[in-house]
């Protein structure tokens, strides 16, 4: 294939960025099983500022297990970033330990410790081509002559990029640039993958296609890798399990289906999709199991632990479980009955706010029937199956 | 496995107690190129001013310190620095203005020959200006006396205002160049748009956003030019200022106290109007430098413009005729009186003495040049990466080469090296200047050009890397690489541009400079602008001439060479170090 290297060259008419990863043909570097154990235990880190002093993450503890994708979530400034930045060991924390199977990363500087980064902004190396890149991190590992140029080269073939290794960084696309980064990374053979928001930068579609590629060659290396993003449609699709961050602490950690589904606080919920939070009176908590009267109907529902305890609680139901169906008579004015204030088609889905005594409810409704759609005005009942809704805390942390 | 979740809300969660605090780990690298930068400033500058210092608190000094502000002499001396440094600064801050305006903003031709005039002064030896000015419009002057026949007296403030805003006033062509040039045009179209002309527009928009851009010019020459030795010993006749004066104290009377209380007295307000400008007015500034602006700005094309273009013209033909004079009077026999070509005047520059100093001088620049460069370039990556607290001071201690004046730094040096230190009957440094010292005392001029030399190319190396994603940094420390094999191989090669212009001013500095070398040059160590000195003392101008034209030419020889030298060899051309899309 040649290609004018003057041009940039466009990411989706790209054929070799659009090809899949040939990770059959390309031997792609397999960590060693049960290593890459990152731990932390009551991490903080504060800062200096003008008014005294800034805590940017607190207590927070984690473990990691080896080859997991771990996804640190949640909007800026919540410290995901400073804690994957303590971790690779551009900051240090200011109380807390960090540990990689066992030994203390602390003590050792970033080119020390055995991650390897992959960066929001790629961080390529301008003054070098594609193999020069790539070929930077072996070389100071006293990689040289044959072997240097296997290494690297299965590194690039493994990332579709052989056709590239002469191109300056500035003659490739995004897309093509995430992945020189990402086969640099690799080719170091780390421990642990670190990954600071390495798709920001790149247009929706090839997001979606370079994220099913990081998973990908995560999986087939074994190797544990942490991601920091602010993107939940990413978090879910890529990661083993998810800490949502929030003021600098973690909210919760658990599998994507049990961050949407039982959220344990009201930000989770919040952060996670959509949600509508609607008033209970709440008979009883005990066992995770909750009674409750919600929209004019006592029902047995789903609760975290911590809403036993709490002084406030409200139920989570996702728009997508809210079913809405037209009232028999405008007579009915329980609990259940509202009217729709908006209904918005968006092709694959119809979304309604229906007015309700309990508030504003959003509901999805998906692959709806031309005839079904409803109209504002409408007045009609609101429903959810039982085991949807998620009775939890609205304390304030 | 499961993640402890923290208990929430506990009232001990407010800050970490210290007992578990973290051991850090040491970037011992680092750590030892911190300290050498600044065991090498404080052995280059900062001990030469303690000596001063010292000196001049002594009984001695402090007598002459005192007598400072009594002594009628004394006063005028200090009242004609300060009127010197307002006239200059003044004048050669609205010159460079005029200059660096019509070179962005007015519709005029032949732009590009404007630009490489206003810069020539640069690069000019000392004395060049000043002995070319009196050749031209001394009282034989060929234009005021051989063409209108007038007597007149260039010696004094006007011969010194006029010399010195031709030598100075391209410092603030290209501050004023580049604050015009990165103004956003769309400012001038939404007053445009708004009804306001082109001159409402240039009295209610622009000046007021180079306000700052004023300040900070005439504060910068105002401290080059109550600098400048060469000029008032040549050009100055009776207006003495403070540093003639020290010349005088030091070579005239031998009375080092008093040199080093006048050089007190010249150091603070030159330091604090450094200070004022570098870390006040520079932060007022509006403009923001680095955004490159969208589009270009409408240029001046009414009738306004030729009044503008005829004065720069004027500015410029005067640069131009004065180094038409110097390499004229290199190949004449007394320019004015005797225009008969000959090349007497370089065969005596090229003999003996003339010959040592060029050799010795060049030499010694070669030397002091890539070190200057490179210590320039670790101070900046120090600065903008390295260190948290404590950088501005880092900073500050490598400007100090620029802040202080050459007069100062060479007394400095004189009184520090000229003699051993000896404390407690043990050596601790042997003498690296004057005549007893080793090697003929060319460590100590060696040492002089390199702190002299290190500030241009450490601002531009702090520019240059402020521009650049400091992640890449970091990428390079996560591949393995410590942070000197980092400095080595990622930043050293991105910021090539800007250690090319440190080499450059550093080379150039270095073979131009005058005043802190006077004091500590010896007979084994001849210096070019000492011998031009004493030529021009002894009214060869002829031979003057000659060096001048010999010094420009190896400076400009050895630009050229450095930019073939350092420039990429791949020819990739400009890489954009962004790291990003």
């Amino acid at each position: 294939m040649t290609l004018d290297p003057t041009t940039q060259a466009s990411a989706v008419d790209d054929p070799v960025v659009n090809a899949p990863l040939d990770l059959e043909r390309a031997a792609v570097p397999v960590a060693p099983a049960g290593t890459g154990v990152v731990r932390l235990t009551d991490v903080w880190k504060q800062f200096p500022t003008r008014n005294g002093l800034f805590t940017a993450v607190k207590e927070v503890d984690l473990e990691t297990t080896p080859g997991e994708f771990l996804t640190l979530l949640g909007p800026s400034g919540c410290g995901k970033t400073t804690t994957l930045r303590m971790i690779a060991g551009f900051e240090t924390p200011t109380r807390g330990s960090i540990t990689l199977d066992g030994a203390d990363m602390l003590r050792l500087t970033p080119d020390k410790r055995p991650m390897s980064m992959v960066f929001q902004s790629y961080a390529l190396f301008p003054h070098l081509n594609v193999f020069d890149n790539v070929a930077y991190g072996p070389k100071l590992q006293k990689s040289s002559g044959s072997e240097l140029k296997d290494r690297v080269n299965e590194a690039l073939a493994s990332m579709g990029l052989t056709d590239f290794a002469d191109r300056a960084p500035n003659q490739l696309s995004g897309g093509q640039q995430q992945r020189v980064a990402l086969a640099r990374a690799m080719v170091m053979r780390p421990k642990v993958l670190l990954f600071d928001e390495p798709l920001s930068n790149l247009d929706a579609k090839l997001r979606v296609q370079m994220r099913t590629e990081i998973r990908r060659i995560q999986q087939a290396m074994g190797i544990t890798a942490l991601y920091v993003t602010h993107d939940q449609d990413e978090a879910m699709s890529l990661s083993d399990r998810i800490v949502v961050m929030n003021k600098g602490r973690i909210d919760q950690v658990g599998r994507p289906e049990e961050i949407y589904r039982r959220p344990t606080t009201r930000f989770v919920a919040d952060f996670i999709g959509s949600s509508n939070f609607m008033k209970a009176e709440v008979a009883d908590v005990a066992n995770g199991r909750a009674r409750v009267t919600v929209l004019g109907q006592q029902r047995e529902l789903p609760a975290s632990e911590l809403s036993a305890d709490a002084t406030s609680r409200v139920v989570l139901v996702r728009p997508e479980s809210v079913q809405v169906s037209l009232a028999d008579s405008k007579a009915g004015v329980g609990g259940d009955h509202g009217t729709i204030t908006r209904a918005v088609f968006y092709g694959s889905n119809v979304e309604y706010v229906v007015k309700t005594e309990a508030g504003d409810i959003v509901a999805v409704v998906s692959d709806p029937d031309e005839d079904q759609i409803l109209k504002v005005g409408d007045e009609v009942v609101v429903d959810f199956p039982q085991d949807r809704g998620w009775l939890l805390s609205a304390d304030e942390a | 496995m499961s993640v402890a979740t923290p208990p929430r809300g506990d009232a001990g969660a407010q800050a970490p107690a210290s007992s578990a605090r973290v051991k850090k780990s040491v970037d011992v690298p680092t750590i030892i190129v911190t300290t050498a930068v600044i065991a090498i400033l404080a052995l280059l500058i900062v001990y030469p001013l303690v000596r001063i210092l010292v000196m001049a608190i002594s009984p001695a000094g402090s007598a002459v310190v005192a007598k400072m502000f009594t002594s009628p002499v004394n006063q005028r001396i200090v009242l004609n620095t300060v009127i010197l440094g307002t006239v200059v600064g003044a004048i050669g801050t609205l010159v460079g203005f005029l200059m660096a305006y019509v070179q962005v903003r007015v519709d005029v031709p032949g732009k590009k020959v404007l630009h490489l005039l206003s810069l020539l002064p640069v690069v000019s030896p000392p004395f060049a200006v000043a002995t070319a000015v009196i050749t031209l419009f001394g009282r034989r002057g060929m234009i005021t006396h051989g063409l209108l026949g007038a007597e007149t007296n260039i010696y004094g403030l006007t011969g010194l205002t006029l010399v010195m805003v031709l030598s100075f006033f391209p410092v603030a062509y290209m501050n004023f160049r580049g604050l015009l040039s990165s103004l956003d045009p769309a400012l001038d179209e939404a007053a445009a748009n708004l009804g306001a002309n082109k001159w409402h527009t240039f009295k209610t928009v622009t000046l007021p956003m180079l306000v700052p851009g004023f300040a900070s010019s005439f504060l910068l020459l105002f401290v080059e030019s109550i600098a400048d030795l060469a000029n008032p010993l040549v050009i100055g006749g009776d207006f003495t200022v403070l540093a003639s004066r020290i010349y005088i104290a030091i070579t005239g009377e031998y009375d080092v106290p008093s040199g080093a209380a006048y050089s007190l007295v010249l150091l603070l307000p030159a330091m604090l109007v450094f200070l004022v400008q570098r870390y006040w007015v520079s932060r007022k500034s509006v403009v923001s430098v680095t955004g490159k602006p969208a589009g270009k700005p409408a240029l001046l094309d009414t009738g306004a413009r030729w009044p503008l273009y005829a004065a720069s013209l004027l500015v410029v033909g005067l640069v131009a005729l004065i180094y038409i004079t110097v390499i004229a009077g290199a190949f004449t026999k007394i320019l004015g009186i005797n225009n008969q070509f000959t090349l007497d005047n370089f065969k005596y520059v090229l003999s003996g003495i003339g010959n040592e100093s060029i050799k010795d001088t060049t030499i010694l620049a070669l030397i002091a040049t890539p070190i200057a460069g490179l210590i320039g370039m670790l101070i900046a990556w120090l600065v903008v990466r390295k260190m948290k607290r404590g950088a501005a001071w880092l900073d500050f201690l490598g400007m100090l080469g620029l802040a202080v004046p050459g007069t100062v730094v060479g007394i400095g040096y004189a009184i520090a090296f000229n003699t051993p230190l000896i404390w407690q009957k043990r050596m601790f440094l042997p003498a690296l200047g004057g005549g007893a010292a080793m090697l003929g005392g060319a460590i100590a001029i060696v040492m002089v050009y390199v702190i002299r030399s290190i500030p241009p190319g450490q601002q531009s190396g702090i520019a240059a890397l402020k521009q650049i994603d400091p992640s890449i940094d970091e990428a390079s420390a996560s591949l393995g690489a410590d942070s000197v094999t980092t400095f080595r191989t990622v930043t050293l090669p991105l910021i090539r541009s800007a250690f090319l212009t440190g080499l450059i001013y550093a080379f150039a500095r270095s073979m131009t400079t005058l005043s802190p070398i006077i004091f500590i040059t010896t007979p084994q160590t001849q210096i070019m602008t000492k011998q031009i000195l004493s030529e021009v003392d002894a009214g060869r101008f002829g031979n003057a001439f000659a060096f001048c034209t010999l010094l420009l030419g190896i400076v400009l020889s050895v630009m050229g060479l450095l930019t073939l030298l350092v420039r990429d060899r791949r020819g990739a051309g400009r890489v954009s170090v962004g790291g990003g899309l």
